[in-house]
């Protein structure tokens, strides 16, 4: 059965720019095995070494987080679309106040 | 251009609806079949993972953003229609408008930038208001991002 797994942007460095992969695999961790066995730059990208999905990594089937299927071991079915996500964070200083002053880029009157 | 006008307004407006909690979220842009930008203010979830585990999230949203992963599947998908993600925003509260030690940190994967063509633009927002914001870009000879030009307010 076939999968088509969506990779974005910050995973493509390591799938030789490919968005879009197409895998045989019965459930998630099969899956992710595949992957990291034609892709080897995916290895420790998206799981650890204990083969846990990182914290900071989202893995949906279809619409859907695993976490709200079964995890890793959520089956698959042919046609199924699989995306596996990076987490998208920032922010301040810890505390409020304790950064640089308004510090920043160059400016330019207008549009930038 | 990282912003239009009008982009930084509505972006200016989300950053101060959403004080004291930092906004955050993207601007999509591809050029076929047609040229197209689409912003997308984000959710940000900080608080939420703040409450489930302090432990793992010791910030909340004041000092951190966190986007919500429906809206990380929902850019997934305009990218796979040609968009890609130009520009990534967020706002610091009651401090300054740079690109803080976290920003780099959570911007990076094993040391390369997540996204490596993206410029990120943050507002400083004090007291409710947007006072300050600059744009950072990944510069692949210093290995950092670096301030570029950006509008301004």
């Amino acid at each position: 059965m076939s999968v088509q797994v969506y990779i974005p942007t910050p995973f493509r460095r390591a799938t030789k720019n490919a968005d879009r992969v197409a895998v045989e695999a019965l459930d998630v961790k099969a899956l992710l095995d595949e992957l990291e066995e034609q892709f080897g730059g995916l290895k420790g990208l998206v799981r650890n070494d204990q083969g846990e999905v990182h914290h900071h990594v989202n893995i949906y089937v279809n619409n859907e987080a695993i976490e709200a299927l079964q995890g890793l071991e959520t089956a698959l079915k042919d046609g199924d679309e699989v995306s596996i996500i990076p987490a998208l964070a920032g922010g301040g200083p810890a505390l409020a106040g304790g950064g640089p002053a308004l510090a920043g880029a160059p400016r330019v009157t207008g549009a930038g | 251009m990282i912003l239009t006008p009008e982009e930084l307004v509505r972006v200016r407006a989300q950053a101060e609806a959403e004080y004291p909690s930092e906004c955050c979220g993207v601007l999509l842009s591809r050029t076929t079949p047609t040229a197209d930008r689409l912003l997308m203010p984000c959710r940000n979830i900080q608080d939420e993972l703040h409450a489930k585990d302090r432990e793992r999230h010791p910030r909340d949203s004041r000092t951190a953003y966190f986007i919500d992963p429906k809206d990380l599947l929902a850019i997934g998908r305009r990218e796979a229609q040609g968009y890609r993600v130009a520009t990534i925003y967020h706002s610091h509260v009651d401090t300054g408008a740079y690109f803080s030690a976290t920003d780099r940190q959570n911007a990076l994967i094993d040391g390369e930038p997540a996204y490596p063509d993206a410029v990120y633009v943050v507002l400083s927002v004090v007291d409710g208001r947007v006072v300050d914001a600059a744009a950072f870009v990944w510069d692949p000879a210093a290995g950092d991002f670096v301030p570029t030009e950006f509008q301004k307010l």
